[in-house]
């Protein structure tokens, strides 16, 4: 069986942010760079059930810069088998994400199951696994918190409750979501077999892609307004009380 | 040769030829071992300590009682042996004796006499504190009740032999007034049964002699040819750094120890040594506190398994070899360690207990990925973020905002280096700690300066918990950024920092002068720089830390401070080297405690016994556990600080 | 023309898509809103309420929501009705579909924005990044709609004039599709700590399992999950599944309410990232007031059953 795992390489949760001074994006100098939180979820799974099907292996794309190598490094330590790294700019929209993707798994063997994180912190969008699906014409399925595989069962909890994915006549992209499994941490020998597992390099050019396929952009990067420091809220317990109401629901618009 | 010589040149031969073999089976087996352990070396100050030690039997009088049992015995077999050796060769021999030795010879006899009677009261002695006091430590041992009666055995077949020998030739009676004492109760004339008996018991003493040369290979008495050997090539160091693993080394794949022989010949000669004693079990927090771990029941589990797989290990099968962990040895039983190292400070025989825990763990750790699975995040956060909690390096002079203390790189003209750690760092009710040691070294006006936000974790908590990959990682960029800046002096309140700083970086390159808050503090109020007022008037108690106590042998300096403020610490139940664990150690700050007690409550009981109305602590962690302790007990009466926190208020 | 892709929640229109509707309408733009499935019910509410047209799409297949059925019906009448914009709440379904509605028409989609900003025919989105740590504006290239998924209150409600809007049904053939969707029985009452986007928390200071009967009366009022801290789950209170920090879980809701717990670095570890914080103790000096953004001194025993009031007000 051949899985595949579509991840990204995203600056760690407690990374400053720091902006270009022309506005243009971010910093990237100083940033520890890691493989998206969810992304490990996708990967998790990928890789138990290779191991539970003998002969399956897990390969595993990622779209950037050539930084992101060092993402697919941390994949193959866990237990991906192979890398595929596309190289891309910094600014690739999701749209040129996934048909990149797209493309370059229409190139490889047939699968049943595509694995993705649920979003990725950095953008937090949640579009390319929807839009990798679409492209290569199989159904999808997000923030899926557990899977039975005999039969395929999907279970997900939405606002409005939960539903689950009962069947499903073609190969299936999955995004996942906390809580779908633990990630194993890699053991030192895995780490080290790691750095010689294939890592496959491919240009959009090679993919018959370009910057021009973009949809969007994001322009005009700015910091949020500072946040106030913290205030304590005077008065008797009815009078703090309904301040607080007022400033949760006015001020920082959270109910 | 008569033909008594040569039945006992059969006898002799044949079980000592046994007792050889037996022994020499041993020995294969320990150095089958296949793992690394201390360097040796330090020839002359092993010498020192072989006399301090084995003939002074220093550790062993640590507790009085059974320290004084033990030392008869033990000098009591030195001595009688000497005699049993002249029986040996006088059998094979009848016309040898030690009588050439003139009047030292009678000395000899004289106190051997005394000495068997000695060593039979202290048999007596020990029966009655195994079968009648009955201390937990000791335990049932079938083992022990064999040894004592043999023992016991040997002395009345010497006594007896003397008490005949003292009838038959009354020459003797002059040298050994105990055994004449006895000859009265055999008073019965006949010469020849005299001659008999003494022949008998002779007789009979060396064959019990035989026999025990035989059952020592089987028993834990083995702790006879073992000890010594296990004294004298004991890790001098006082202060303890955990084995440096090469990753580098293409010849070695296994890290850390997942089967018995992936530990070290050291550890196989710790297992011989080990009498049961268990005084390390006494001193366990773990143990204590209802944790599945006993040190002395770790010994013996790795002994015995050791045993169990005896033939694999000869025939060097190494594959065959099952893993450490089964049924005896769990993985709570590893986790549960606190590595504050009680054990290993009560443990007459010097047996390390500590570093098999470590490299069980390092296997656990680095090859299976088998942890607690709360330990994940804080690797993680280790390898993204240089620090075990979840806050970003960019925040990590936060603490010393508006304090105008610079860093390094802006001022390198420093006398010492202040190593904030992360506790310091993130820490709300430690970065009080940190600030009142800057303000001190303030008003001390001493040079300093930070490393601000280029410090990282020493990875102290990644080591403990057997990570040694990611130990490593950190260690390298922090000695990297040390170099950079030069640094040769450092000064930290953290005792895990100063310990991994001290004892550890070397190892990797890095070497520092480094002082722990309360040396340097001390050494300050020593020298006038800072003058407390001597004004306190509360009581107060000092929790000893493992890290600076047992780990570092710093006791005195957070005392001095504590009297220069005009306290008078009184000292709780545990104190100084057998200081109760406070439970954060060995990384356990970092996992979660689901069996037994805490360890910091039973610390805290301790504490609060004492009547003290303020607690003195020197450790972040140490702080954070009591302080806990003191809410979970709702003893809100009670004040835990630090000692900086106090010399900063009084200066 | 703006298409406003309508959802509905117990039988009423959600408050976000009137959020929708009601900035579509201020923008000038001519709004439609559209209807899928079981929601066609409230096209009359709608219709008054401020769309000026309302498209209804009713078919068997729309009974329960699947991502193929209502991208299919999206993609299918934004074809048909060609509107210049398109706006969807970024919710758990819209977010799902809409990018197959994106990849089926061959363009952009501009998802979880917090600003519209109106200039000529098109709109230029503004949307947060990096957790919130940063912002940005949305440039979309090329033609076609722009599809623009909104999140839930950014926008807030505005005053509209209201509108005698025409009902408008659509009879499409859909399917076949790859997959079935059926309800779970079992959805849980409370959402659980690990994503739920409002936390109540509580600490050793709640003294018992059945004091946190106040904790969730005011979790049921918000949707809120409840967690605590681990002494409380220590104490026996709270199962450790609830437990927040850095041994238990680590979360990052838009509120985390924090009653009783004074803040020490292992519980702050697992819920410092919240998006707003408060505090509610009776010690001034506890820590966790140095991070809340808002803190009230007091007794949780009097403050939390008042808050349970207040909110109970302000949702109706």
């Amino acid at each position: 069986m051949h899985i595949y795992v579509c991840t990204r390489q995203v600056p760690s949760t407690e990374t400053k942010i720091k902006l270009r001074s022309d506005a243009s994006g971010i910093e990237t100098a100083e940033i520890k760079w890691v493989l998206s939180p969810y992304d490990e979820f996708a990967l998790e799974e990928a890789i138990a059930l290779k191991e539970k099907n003998p002969g399956s292996s897990v390969s595993m794309l990622s779209v950037g810069p050539p930084r992101v190598m060092e993402s697919l490094r941390t994949g193959l330590a866990m237990g991906a088998d192979r890398g595929i790294f596309i190289e891309a700019p910094e600014t690739a929209d999701s749209h040129l994400i996934a048909q990149a993707l797209a493309r370059a798994i229409q190139k490889q063997p047939e699968y049943r199951f595509i694995f993705t994180g649920k979003e990725a912190i950095d953008e937090g969008s949640a579009q390319v696994g929807p839009l990798l699906a679409t492209f290569l014409g199989i159904a999808y399925v997000t923030v899926v918190q557990s899977i039975q595989y005999e039969p395929l069962i999907c279970k997900r909890e939405i606002e409005a409750g939960a539903f689950e994915l009962v069947e499903t006549s073609s190969a299936l992209l999955i995004a996942c979501q906390k809580g779908l499994n633990t990630p194993r941490y890699a053991s030192v020998p895995n780490i080290v077999k790691a750095k010689s597992k294939p890592i496959e390099m491919l240009k959009l050019a090679d993919l018959g892609l370009s910057e021009a396929d973009q949809k969007i952009r994001y322009r005009q990067f700015r910091l949020p307004p500072a946040k106030p420091a913290g205030k304590k809220i005077a008065g008797d317990p009815q009078t703090q009380v309904e301040q607080l109401v007022k400033l949760l629901h006015e001020e920082a618009k959270v109910i | 040769m008569t033909w008594e010589g040569f039945l006992f040149l059969i006898l002799a031969s044949s079980s000592l030829g046994y007792s050889g073999y037996r022994f020499q089976t041993l020995f294969h087996v320990l150095k089958n071992h296949r793992g690394k352990t201390h360097p040796l070396g330090n020839w002359a100050e092993r010498v020192q300590t072989a006399f301090l030690d084995i003939l002074g039997q220093r550790a062993v009088l640590r507790k009085k009682i059974p320290g004084i049992i033990h030392t008869t015995i033990f000098w009591g077999f030195l001595i009688i042996s000497i005699g049993t050796l002249e029986q040996f060769i006088s059998t094979l021999n009848p016309h040898w004796s030690l009588e050439f030795l003139g009047t030292f010879y009678w000395i000899l006899m004289g106190l051997q006499d005394c000495l068997t009677y000695l060593v039979l009261l202290a048999v007596l002695a020990a029966c009655y504190r195994r079968f009648i006091l009955r201390p937990e430590g000791l335990g049932q041992s079938q083992d022990a009740n064999r040894v004592l009666l043999l023992t016991g055995s040997l002395m009345l077949s010497i006594a007896l032999m003397h008490g005949c020998e003292l009838q038959r030739d009354p020459a003797w009676a002059k040298w050994m007034p105990l055994s004449r004492g006895l000859s009265y109760l055999l008073e019965n004339g006949n010469p020849e049964l005299y001659a008999f008996g003494s022949h008998f018991f002779k007789w009979i003493h060396m064959l019990l002699v035989l026999g025990f040369a035989m059952y020592i290979p089987h028993s834990k008495h083995l702790h006879i040819v073992a000890a010594g050997p296990n004294t004298f090539l004991k890790n001098l160091k006082k202060t303890k750094a955990m084995r440096t693993i090469s990753f580098e080394d293409p010849e070695v794949s296994q890290y850390g120890a997942s089967k018995l022989t992936d530990l070290s010949w050291k550890d196989a000669l710790d297992y011989y040594a080990c009498t049961e004693c268990g005084r390390c079990q006494d001193v366990c927090p773990a143990y204590q506190t209802q944790k599945p771990l006993s040190p002395k029941k770790l010994i013996l589990d790795l002994k015995h398994a050791m045993q169990d797989q005896k033939e694999t290990i000869l025939a060097k099968n190494y594959e065959a070899l099952p893993s450490i962990i089964d049924l005896r040895v769990t993985e709570d039983v590893i986790w549960a360690c606190t590595s504050c190292r009680a054990c290993e400070i009560a443990c007459p025989v010097f047996i390390e207990h500590t570093d098999k825990i470590f490299d069980i763990r390092r296997n656990l750790v680095m090859m299976e990925s088998r942890f607690p699975p709360e330990v994940q995040t804080v690797f993680k956060n280790m390898e993204n973020q240089g620090t075990p909690w979840a806050f970003s390096p960019e925040t990590r002079s936060d603490w010393a905002e508006g304090l105008s203390i610079k860093t390094v790189a802006e001022n390198p003209e420093i006398d010492v280096l202040l190593w904030v750690g992360c506790a310091g760092a993130y820490d709300e009710r430690n970065k009080k700690v940190v600030r009142a040691f800057a303000s001190l070294l303030k008003k001390a006006q001493v040079k300093f300066a930070i490393l601000g936000n280029e410090e990282r974790c020493t990875g102290d908590p990644a080591r403990r918990m057997g990570n040694e990959y990611l130990y490593q990682t950190l260690a390298r960029s922090n000695i990297e950024v040390l170099q950079r800046y030069q640094v040769k002096k450092i000064v930290t309140s953290c005792p895990h920092c100063l310990n991994t700083l001290k004892n550890e970086y070397p190892d990797l390159g890095g070497h520092y002068e480094v002082f722990h808050h309360a040396q340097y503090l001390a050494m300050l109020i020593a020298q006038g720089k800072i003058k407390p007022s001597k004004n306190y008037e509360e009581s107060i108690t000092f929790h000893d830390s493992c890290y600076l106590g047992r780990w570092n042998g710093i006791y005195q300096e957070p005392r001095e401070i504590l009297r220069s403020v005009g306290a008078n610490p009184v000292e709780m139940k545990s104190h100084h080297q057998e200081s109760l664990c406070c439970g954060a150690g060995g990384g356990r700050m970092w996992m979660e405690e689901h069996l037994g007690k805490r360890i910091n409550l039973a610390r805290t009981e301790q504490a609060l016994e004492t009547g003290a109305s303020t607690i003195a602590t020197s450790c972040p962690f140490c702080l954070t556990m009591l302080s806990d302790g003191v809410q979970s007990k709702m003893a809100t009466q009670t004040k835990v600080l630090d000692i900086a926190e106090l010399l900063n208020e009084k200066s | 023309m703006i298409l406003v892709i309508a959802e509905t929640k117990s039988h009423q229109v959600k408050k976000s898509t009137w959020e929708l509707i009601h900035q579509a309408r201020t923008s000038g733009h001519e709004t439609h809103a559209l209807l899928m499935g079981p929601s066609v019910k409230l096209a009359e509410e709608l219709a008054s309420g401020g769309a000026q047209k309302v498209h209804c799409v009713e078919h068997p297949l729309l009974e329960h929501y699947t991502n193929e059925a209502y991208a299919q019906v999206t993609t299918t009448l934004i074809q048909l009705l060609k509107p210049e914009i398109v706006l969807a709440t970024h919710s758990a379904c819209a977010r799902e579909f809409m990018p197959q509605v994106a990849a089926r028409l061959d363009v952009g989609l501009a998802s979880d924005c917090t600003q519209l900003q109106w200039s000529d025919q098109k709109v230029i989105a503004h949307r947060p990044m990096y957790a919130g740590k940063a912002i940005v504006e949305v440039e979309f290239l090329g033609k076609g709609p722009q599809l623009i998924t909104v999140r839930a209150n950014a926008l807030g409600l505005q005053p509209i004039p209201k509108t005698q809007a025409t009902i408008v049904k659509h009879t499409l053939s859909l399917g076949p599709f790859k997959t079935k969707m059926a309800p779970l029985e079992s959805a849980q009452a409370r959402p659980d700590v690990t994503e739920a986007n409002i936390i109540i928390s509580g600490g050793r200071s709640l003294k018992s399992a059945k004091n946190f009967q106040l904790l969730e009366a005011l979790a049921d009022v918000l949707g809120a999950a409840v967690g605590a801290s681990r002494a409380a789950v220590d104490a026996g209170f709270r199962p450790h599944r609830d437990q927040v920090g850095q041994t238990g879980k680590v979360v990052a809701p838009s509120l985390y309410i924090a009653c009783g717990i004074s803040g020490a670095i292992q519980h702050l570890a697992g819920m410092r990232t919240s998006k707003v914080i408060v505090a509610i103790n009776t010690d001034a000096e506890a820590p966790i007031f140095q991070l809340a953004d808002y803190g009230i001194v007091g007794d949780l025993f009097t403050i939390v059953p008042l808050l349970t009031e207040a909110f109970k007000k302000l949702k109706t």
